[in-house]
């Protein structure tokens, strides 16, 4: 059973490592999300025992599962998902300004924004009067 | 007010006003003051629940009136309670300078305010799985920060921020459900004790997966590659957060894993960690004299001032941790003030900025100044003449070199005839948030003239680490 399990944990590990290697940046978060899966496999063998439900009130004198790994499990997958939302949501406006997913091609960008820097040009400040037209009226306040 | 009260109010309020604020649009300015009033107000609460944990003790409250042994512990001692306050304190500095120079964003507020809910939650936490809950909730409130004024390069670096620290969290969630697995526990304390009957072949995988997990958070020598590209492109008061506050997670997961819960791991991997501490000062403070932006600087800095912690993290005893501890808090200070006055421009703000720089460097009138006499000295603890006289001058070396590093700095920003950059000289910021710089820097100087306080703190907190373990090495 240690063997199965440790393989099982081995195998979705090891995919989610081999698509966070990958190019195209949907794989990385497909990847992230393997590797989780993987961690919460080792949460429940963790504490992986046969018994009662561990429900009170208790049957005497049986064994009863362990409680506590599923409520871990839970709460890590319930962490995991909303990380894993955020991150989808981070590739789409990642998309939407540059048109791509592919790694290379954002860290080419990447470069030439770097290259920017060092002829220390600074672009949040330049950009920063364009957006949001409608400041003044919410910067009432602090003055 | 008890010490059981102060306590949830530490951890209960931010985090209670973050769920009410992430409702209202944080771009007004009424709601960033109310969200930095209830900052304050846990700020102050925490330093008041330290008075009293200094005087009478650890405080601890079993969450949801269950027996004590069934219910999930918060618990406060000297070491947490330390980080907690410079935590808390950090974010409210760098949310009230956002607030004074406008902040950009609905949810702006709210983020902070669970950043810091969470902070203070994992410092003040008796149980390991809690404090992966409540790392989870600062970190995932600092990836939607990293983003923070949506430029595209920002945006990319809090999708390589996340990608790397999810990847973190997961080790550090496998290291703790080990852990259970070994102790049959999750209570730090529990586990502690229960650790020492372990067979330590078992303990040093898992002590090695915590390693490597507070590694990733902080950014250390191998693990260091996503940071600069995270520290550069993030706004200044995000960037002091990530690097003054958030980084507090990997020197406290150090040093209350490393220092209590695995102390004995810790000992044996003490010269594995000494060579990483080393190479991480050397690494980072060469990269940071060859660069030329401002942010870059600071954020290579950043990698080789963990170094330093990690130095006298491995040294370990009562020296070493209070070293870790005095070096962490200083370091807080120094990160938040300089990254927030890097991008300001006016009267006195060169004169801040060389308060930090000085601080950094380890000249005397500013707090950097303690924090290295105290490396220095756990230094001249170490085991052996060889390795002493070997980090002495190696703490020496890394010094000068961000001597150097910071006056470049310096001098391109202040005393360079034509300014260089986009930003003209005339246009001066905000007075208020000139004000609030020079408040941080003259707190730098304070801390540096009359260290007493933090000495004696850092002592406590590290006898809160070895006391219970049995005097450490």
């Amino acid at each position: 059973m240690i063997l199965a399990v440790s393989l099982v944990v081995a195998t979705v590990f090891g995919s989610g490592a081999f698509l966070v290697l990958q190019r195209d940046i949907f794989r990385v978060v497909v990847g992230l999300v393997l590797i989780s899966n993987s961690a919460f496999l080792f949460i429940i063998a963790a504490g992986l025992t046969r018994g009662a439900p561990p429900i009170l009130s208790l049957p005497e004198g049986e064994a009863v599962s362990d409680p506590l790994v599923q409520a871990m499990a839970l709460t890590a997958l319930v962490i995991s998902s909303s990380v894993v939302a955020l991150l989808l949501s981070l590739i789409y406006r990642i998309y939407t300004s540059h048109d791509t997913v592919d790694l290379s091609v954002l860290s080419e960008v990447e470069m030439r924004d770097a290259e920017a820097l060092e002829r220390e040009e600074d672009p949040e400040r330049e950009e920063e009067p364009k957006e949001e037209p409608g400041q003044e009226e919410l910067e009432e306040g602090p003055r | 007010m008890t010490g059981s009260t102060l306590l949830v109010l530490s951890v209960g309020l931010p985090w209670a006003l973050a769920a009410a604020l992430a409702l209202l649009d944080g771009r007004r300015a009424w709601v960033g003051w109310l969200a930095a009033a209830g900052l304050a107000a846990s700020f102050v609460s925490t330093v008041a629940l330290g008075f009293r944990v200094f005087r009478e003790g650890p405080v601890e409250v079993v969450m949801g009136g269950w027996p004590e042994g069934v219910g999930i512990v918060l618990r406060a001692d000297l070491l947490g309670v330390v980080f907690a306050a410079v935590s808390v304190g950090v974010i409210l500095a760098s949310l009230a300078y956002e607030v004074l120079v406008g902040v950009r964003s609905r949810t702006f507020p709210a983020l902070i305010l669970f950043v810091a809910a969470g902070l203070s939650g994992l410092c003040l936490t008796g149980d390991i799985f809690n404090f992966y809950v409540f790392f989870e909730i600062s970190m995932t409130a600092a990836y939607v920060l990293a983003g923070y004024r949506e430029q595209d390069y920002q945006v990319r670096g809090a999708f390589i921020f996340a990608v790397v620290n999810l990847l973190g969290s997961v080790l550090f969630l496998i290291a703790v459900a080990a852990l259970y697995h070994v102790t049959g526990t999750l209570e730090m304390q529990a586990v502690a004790e229960e650790a020492r009957d372990v067979n330590p072949n078992s303990l040093i995988t898992i002590a090695a997966t915590i390693f490597v997990a507070f590694s990733l958070k902080l950014g250390l020598f191998p693990f260091h590659f996503w940071l600069p590209a995270v520290y550069v492109g993030s706004h200044a008061s995000v960037a002091a957060i990530l690097s003054g506050a958030l980084a507090n997670i990997g020197n406290y997961g150090l040093l209350r894993f490393g220092g209590y819960i695995l102390s004995e791991e810790l000992r044996i991997g003490a010269v594995a960690v000494l060579i990483l501490g080393s190479t991480s000062i050397v690494y980072g403070a060469l990269q940071a004299v060859s660069r030329h932006e401002t942010t870059e600087v600071l954020a290579y800095s950043a990698i080789g001032q963990v170094g330093y912690i990690l130095v006298a993290l491995g040294i370990g005893g009562p020296i070493g941790f209070s070293a870790a501890v005095i070096y962490a808090v200083v370091n807080s200070l120094n990160k938040a003030l300089l990254f927030l006055v890097a991008r300001l421009r006016g009267s006195l703000v060169g004169a801040a900025f060389a308060v930090g720089a000085f601080s950094v460097a380890g000249v005397p009138p500013a707090a950097g100044f303690v924090s290295k006499i105290a490396v220095f000295k756990a230094g001249l603890a170490a085991d052996g003449v060889g390795w002493a006289v070997a980090l002495v001058a190696l703490i020496f070396l890394g010094s000068a070199l961000s001597f150097v590093y910071m006056f470049q700095v310096y001098q391109r920003l202040f005393l360079a005839r034509e300014p260089q950059g986009s930003y003209p000289k005339e246009k001066t910021s905000p007075r208020a948030a000139r004000a609030l710089v020079i408040a941080l820097a003259a707190l730098v100087l304070v801390v540096g003239f009359w260290p007493e306080p933090l000495l004696v703190l850092s002592e406590e907190a590290a006898a809160a680490l070895t006391g219970s373990t049995g005097g450490g090495s």
